[in-house]
């Protein structure tokens, strides 16, 4: 019941966004500071998963690559994984812990401190105010950090096929580029796109349902965290069968 | 005027507010006293229709506040300022632009008309010069002056003041209560007040109402409650306790 009670709310919650995305309107300030504090400050953290993650790819190929020296298909393995699947995902979770915990705090203090009620009284809707700037960037934000993380871990796959198993960055290179097509780089986009408007809404639901002071926020923080975990791995499911 | 019929709110199944009615005539203001919990707050809650009741009517110059949708509202609203109890600084702005705020979304002002404003209004209420800080780094009665700062400075017809003095030394308060004294006399200010400092709600309100576990336990002008024998009514009007409240 509580379940169904959330998953309610969080459509409640879209119908609003939809609502108010026509005409679309945000609030310039609160908006550049949420592309700031949602990509700009999420790159390094993005950065370092993708590398490791790229790096990993190849090690878990390795053996096999080695094996039946198909050393012409370890750009190929590395990158069909990580565009289509291991970057959105990784990515995602990783934003998810970060930029959707750090989402749902805010507006659970926000809320829990009446702050969101001062902007009532201010005549100032919370949605278009608060939720809006966040679901925008957070969707701009995901598919940059995606597009950017998808070259990242090709660069630290590249590196670990280099100094791990001795395969040219040339050819790690060709291999990516001869058997990785646009069709398989823009499907971890369309994943990219819908992680960030799930992480976006579920953080935002959770936040601006807070009840309870401090102890409530932290709940909060819980749910929406393994929410949008959850988020990420149903909609990679359909996506992937979809687009498969 | 506004009119306040019958509103009643259960939380948990219980009534947290109990079929209560008053009414605060244009230019007036109301003091709201009682003991923690009482209801009052949520009762100013109410009247701005930030929580709706369970039954009950609340009225704003004949219209009916709970029936409006939310565009109507927000143009309601822009004619109320409401400091709040837990003073609601928004975090993540500085003092300067916490107290401008209303002002920007309001858009009748320039930038450098609105800045003259918050730094008059700061050295109005005993904080010049700290603009550029956060709420985080102000002390209680800094925040709740700052709060009243930014409730007061778009010089809305109706206003509400929850706990206007709490955390302030006794200088402070009273220069708070002048302030809100001079916000009915001079613009006419229709309010309410909540407070626990009944010296400082005897010097500037007209009319009075005593709330005691959500139930209305008195409403009447000065005269009636200086005559009223109902013993918490006395006890918080003459400043003394009779061992347990009521």
């Amino acid at each position: 019941m509580a379940n169904a009670e959330q998953i309610g709310g969080g459509a409640l919650l879209v119908w609003e966004i939809i609502a108010h995305s026509f005409p679309p309107r945000l609030d310039g300030p609160e908006t550049w500071r949420n592309l700031y504090r949602v990509g700009v400050k999420s790159f390094p953290i993005v950065a370092v998963t993708a590398i490791l993650v790229g790096g990993i790819m190849v090690i878990q190929s390795g053996t096999y690559i080695e094996q039946y020296g198909a050393y012409g298909l370890l750009g190929w393995g590395a990158g069909y994984s990580i565009f289509r699947e291991v970057g959105p995902i990784m990515i995602g979770l990783m934003f998810s812990g970060r930029v959707g915990a750090n989402n749902t705090a805010e507006l659970g203090t926000m809320k829990v401190t009446d702050q969101i009620d001062a902007l009532r009284a201010l005549a100032i809707d919370p949605i278009g105010y608060l939720v809006m700037p966040r679901v925008f960037t957070m969707i701009v934000m995901m598919f940059v950090l995606v597009v950017v993380g998808d070259f990242v871990a090709l660069l630290g796959g590249a590196i670990t096929s280099r100094y791990l198993l001795g395969v040219d960055m040339e050819l790690f290179a060709w291999s990516v580029i001869t058997y990785i097509g646009l069709h398989d780089f823009l499907h971890g986009l369309y994943k990219a796109v819908a992680f960030g408007f799930a992480i976006a809404v579920i953080s935002c639901h959770f936040g601006l349902g807070t009840k309870g002071g401090a102890v409530g926020v932290g709940k909060a923080v819980n749910s929406s965290v393994v929410g949008s975990a959850i988020a990420i791995f149903v909609i990679d499911y359909f996506i992937t069968y979809i687009d498969s | 005027m506004i009119v306040v019929e019958n509103i009643t709110k259960y939380h948990s199944g219980r009534p947290v507010l109990d079929n209560v009615s008053l009414e605060i005539a244009d230019g007036s203001n109301l003091g709201l006293m009682g003991p923690g919990g009482a209801g009052k707050s949520l009762l100013l809650k109410i009247i701005c229709a930030l929580v709706r009741p369970d039954r009950g009517k609340v009225y704003i110059d004949d219209v009916d506040v709970l029936s409006l949708d939310e565009i109507e509202l927000a143009q309601l609203r822009f004619r109320i300022g409401m400091l709040f109890q837990n003073y609601a600084l928004f975090d993540f702005m500085n003092v300067a632009d916490n107290i401008a705020f209303p002002l920007r979304q309001g858009e009748k002002h320039t930038e450098a008309e609105i800045e003259v404003l918050v730094k008059g209004i700061l050295e109005e209420v005993g904080l010049p010069g700290i603009g550029h800080q956060f709420p985080n780094e102000l002390s209680g009665g800094m925040k709740k002056r700052v709060s009243f700062a930014r409730a007061v400075l778009p010089e809305p017809p109706i206003m509400f003041y929850d706990d206007p003095t709490a955390g302030l030394d006794p200088v402070t308060s009273s220069k708070i209560f002048l302030l809100l004294k001079e916000m009915r006399d001079k613009r006419g200010v229709t309010s309410a007040t909540i407070s626990h400092d009944i010296q400082g709600i005897k010097d500037i309100c007209d009319n009075f109402a005593l709330l005691e576990r959500g139930k209305l336990i008195f409403f009447g002008d000065r005269d009636a409650i200086e005559a009223s024998e109902i013993s918490i009514v006395r006890q918080f009007w003459d400043g003394f306790s009779l061992d347990e409240l009521g």
